[in-house]
């Protein structure tokens, strides 16, 4: 009874909101079957869902005729190619990566070997095989062994020859910088003015393959006071 | 077989990384209903062609930009679809969007029908003032037509695909319709009065 009386009281604003929704599945069976009833007696109404079934009807021959509507296989291509290119592009990014890495890893690894070669060939003769130098080093000078300094390989300009040691091609020679008091190149061989035998100058010694001071030279302000001749 | 199992997110970074056949079971899967979408609204296949290519670029280039999380990715490529395909027809003049459908040979196909040359003829011209008819449509109003009545979605579907509650795609449907019916009415019946007039 209720129902009924819903149905008849649908209008024609009602029924062109609802009625033309009357064949979708989203649609309430109720509200179909009142907009129907409606259309029924209502003779403007039946005209307008005669009209809307038209056109869906073309709609549908339209939705069919484009059904299997797709991208053309160019799209695909190109596609294809911007993947093929990036991944192209990502191989040598990742190489760039790695060797960015990479390379100043093995130069920090080459000059870490580097040193520890030079330090090991530096360092060795000291303790070792030239334990005149060093001890001259401490007990001339009273510094610690620690601050006998080498300052460069093959920088032999201006050295003295030592008494009776052979001058040299070799290209293994170190030189060792070290402060000492002027008495103790004495014991190089070397004279020394008695005055100033308590003076300290600062020294290079070339130091032979066998760990033998081969010559010596005083720095530029020790060497104005010419002590060497 | 595999492949098609296989989840679209696993099947997305797959891609990403370069693998061609994971690539194109996406894009094979989601492609059609795409560009249908793009053409319909567009009404050029060289603009649909256009928005369908730029979408999987961005999903190539840009593939962070779909979370899974807030969604699947065919909601994800058709809410880019959209947007590329409204930019389109902000940018383009009404009338451009009217270009012809079937400049590539592909766009337009009859169903097979048996009909004479002569009903062929009238349905097919019949079909074009449709087809023109809902391109004269605003987007809008065009896009729920689209959606609703050509891809026959759901109003929760397209609601959710237009981003809009159900009673706003409801609305829009039927102005859309209303106006369809209004214009169909208008170019059908001009040459009856035209005829008319003449006589």
């Amino acid at each position: 009874m209720v129902e009924g009386s819903k149905k008849l009281m649908m209008k024609c604003e009602e029924f062109e909101l609802l009625g033309l929704d009357m064949d979708r599945s989203d649609v309430q069976p109720e509200e179909a079957e009142t907009a129907a009833e409606h259309a029924a007696t209502c003779p403007r109404c039946f005209a307008l869902l005669e009209s809307w079934r038209e056109l869906k009807e073309d709609l549908r021959v339209l939705r069919e005729a484009t059904r299997f509507e797709s991208t053309p296989a160019r799209v695909e291509m190109r596609l294809k190619q911007e993947l093929r290119t990036r991944r192209e592009a990502r191989v040598p990014r990742r190489t760039v990566r790695l060797v960015s890495w990479a390379l100043p890893a093995a130069a920090a690894l080459a000059i870490a070997i580097g040193w520890a070669q030079w330090h090991k060939s530096v360092s060795a003769p000291l303790t070792t095989t030239q334990p005149q130098i060093a001890a001259i080093a401490k007990g001339a000078t009273n510094l610690p062994a620690e601050s006998i300094l080498l300052a460069a390989d093959y920088d032999t300009g201006d050295f003295t020859q030592l008494p009776g040691s052979m001058p040299t091609a070799s290209s293994e020679e170190a030189i060792l910088q070290a402060r000492v008091q002027r008495g103790a190149l004495m014991q190089f061989g070397l004279p020394v003015a008695p005055e100033q035998a308590t003076d300290w100058v600062d020294v290079d010694f070339l130091v032979g393959e066998d760990g033998q001071p081969l010559a010596v030279r005083l720095h530029q302000d020790s060497q104005t006071e010419a002590v060497m001749q | 077989m595999k492949i098609i199992d296989e989840k679209e997110p696993a099947l997305l970074k797959r891609a990403v990384r370069g693998d061609e056949q994971a690539f194109l079971a996406l894009y094979q899967k989601h492609q059609a209903p795409l560009y249908r979408y793009a053409l319909r609204m567009t009404g050029s296949p060289w603009a649909a062609e256009e928005v369908v290519q730029e979408v999987f670029l961005l999903l190539i280039r840009e593939p962070q930009k779909f979370q899974p999380d807030r969604g699947e990715l065919g909601a994800f490529l058709f809410g880019v679809t959209r947007n590329r395909v409204m930019k389109h027809l902000e940018r383009l003049p009404r009338e451009s969007s009217l270009d012809e459908i079937n400049d590539n040979g592909t766009a337009w196909r009859e169903p097979e029908d048996p009909l004479t040359p002569m009903m062929l003829a009238e349905k097919s011209e019949r079909i074009e003032q449709v087809r023109e008819a809902i391109l004269g449509l605003p987007a809008e109003f065009r896009e729920a037509v689209v959606l609703c009545e050509l891809e026959e979605m759901s109003y929760e579907e397209a609601a959710r695909a237009c981003g809009c509650p159900v009673g706003t795609i409801r609305s829009r449907l039927h102005r859309g319709r209303a106006l369809l019916l209004a214009k169909l009415e208008l170019l059908r019946d001009a040459p009856r009065r035209a005829s008319a007039g003449a006589r």
